[in-house]
């Protein structure tokens, strides 16, 4: 698409700006100090800085956000959200952008994040708790990653930090009829 | 004060040497630890970065269980989830009423959660764990390692200070070691890439693991199963990404702590972990 353009986007029928002021601090309060990029600790490395993705939302530039490959690097450590003058809580405007690039099928090609998340959450519906060797056997599978830190396996297992067999917790209907309701009630 | 303890995920696998650490270390400071009955998975980066209801609601059917006790918890990542949902809760009737439909609880957001270093700082003490010292940690330079999710975002944790977090330190130097002062206490180490993309957490936790170096400390001290497992288990391949040799063993606090109050190397697991402490320790005669 054309940078130049302002897009509304419109699924839901909520823009960008909406899903990320989740009814605290409103994005258009940026003015581009640029403190949040100073300390985040993937803007070298990333597509897009934390104060770009801030202004792309202001200007509503959905295709650039929610395809960006930031959105997915991002590691979560509210740096930003901390020292931001402004109060805006950019990393949890991060979680809303990468909900709405996965709801609308915009998932940079090359991540493996978010398939990391779905195994994780479906770890948790069906035993409760996670167990981290078959949560990694499972992703492994997923991505065809297979030999990613094979060479670590027996040591860690000698060292009592895999262990075979995890703990379950009973009540699985109950977990997977939460689940149901708190996909219906979505936010 | 009444606790009951939220372990997570982690210290149910590997981070078993946290776990084991942290009862060590209550027992002997004679607190009653209790494990939260059937206590399931906070939902962790995964929740929050997908469904944000499940993000609320994982953490309220936990709380909402410990019924009105203070709910102490070892893990960072845990601590910060369960810190968050409540705020959330207990901020907005309308994320409440949500909640509750989904666990069908009126959670309230009302559920004290403490970390255990604020638990040691606050409830107990820094004189009284000083008292049980019987072996002083004398000669040990430790980086106290805070992480993200401890101090960030200091509206919702209430920990300490946000950029020059100290509770560690003092605890540290209340068992006889000396922290030291470095610059990276909080950055991040990579957290919940460890799997799914490493080249991250070996870049940020490279950069950590050499700030801690050129302090030149004997080990680091860590309160958070994920900071502990990107800069202990990586740390090997950290070195020959980058070229460096470091050598430094990355200890959970509690591992410290107990040395420091008599437990033994095996009631702490010291074997666990990847990158041996035996040559620091046994330099300053204090194998356990």
């Amino acid at each position: 698409m054309m940078a130049a353009v302002l897009e509304i986007d419109d699924i839901n029928g909520r823009s960008l700006q909406q899903i990320s002021a989740q009814g605290k601090v409103s994005p258009m309060l940026c003015y581009q100090c640029q403190k949040c990029t100073s300390g985040c600790p993937v803007a070298s490395r990333a597509d897009l800085k934390p104060h770009q993705v801030v202004r792309l939302v202001q200007m509503e530039q959905s295709d650039e956000v929610l395809s960006s490959r930031f959105i997915w690097e991002c590691t979560s450590c509210h740096t930003c959200a901390t020292r931001c003058p402004q109060k805006i809580d950019i990393a949890s405007i991060n979680d809303a952008l990468r909900v709405r690039s996965k709801a609308s099928a915009k998932v940079v090609p090359g991540t493996a994040v978010p398939t990391f998340n779905d195994l994780f959450l479906s770890a948790i519906r069906k035993r409760g708790r996670i167990h981290e060797l078959s949560l990694m056997a499972a992703f492994k599978l997923h991505t065809m990653r297979l030999l990613a830190d094979f060479d670590k396996l027996p040591m860690m297992i000698f060292k009592r930090k895999l262990p075979l067999i995890g703990s379950h917790v009973g009540q699985r209907r109950e977990r997977e009829a939460m689940f149901l309701r708190a996909r219906r009630g979505e936010m | 004060m009444n606790y009951v303890f939220f372990p997570g995920c982690s210290l149910d696998g590997t981070a078993k040497d946290f776990y084991l650490s942290t009862l060590a270390v209550a027992s002997k400071l004679d607190l009653d630890l209790p494990e939260l009955k059937d206590w399931i998975c906070c939902g962790s980066t995964a929740a929050h970065s997908s469904d944000p209801l499940l993000a609320d609601a994982l953490p309220a059917q936990n709380l909402s269980n410990a019924k009105g006790k203070t709910v102490a918890v070892a893990c960072a990542a845990c601590y910060s989830r369960l810190k968050t949902a409540n705020s959330r809760i207990s901020g907005d009737p309308a994320i409440r009423a949500k909640v509750a439909q989904v666990i069908g609880n009126n959670y309230d957001g009302h559920t004290p959660v403490m970390h255990f270093l604020e638990l040691l700082s606050r409830d107990v003490g820094r004189s009284r764990i000083a008292k049980a010292v019987c072996r002083p940690l004398s000669g040990l330079r430790v980086a106290c390692y805070y992480g993200c999710l401890l101090s960030r975002p200091p509206e919702i944790t209430g920990f300490d200070d946000a950029e020059n977090p100290t509770l560690m330190d003092q605890l540290i130097e209340a068992i006889g070691a000396t922290p030291v002062d470095w610059p990276h206490k909080t950055e991040c180490c990579g957290a919940s890439f460890s799997i799914s993309d490493t080249s991250i957490v070996l870049r940020l936790s490279n950069e950590i693991l050499s700030m801690a170096k050129a302090a030149g400390v004997d080990c680091i001290a860590t309160a958070c199963p994920l900071c502990q497992l990107n800069l202990d288990m990586r740390q090997k391949d950290i070195e020959a990404e980058y070229s460096k040799s470091y050598n430094l063993p990355v200890l959970y606090f509690t591992q410290l702590l107990g040395l420091a109050l008599g437990c033994s190397a095996a009631e702490l697991s010291l074997r666990s972990l990847m990158v041996t402490p035996e040559p620091v320790l046994s330099r300053l005669g204090l194998q356990g």
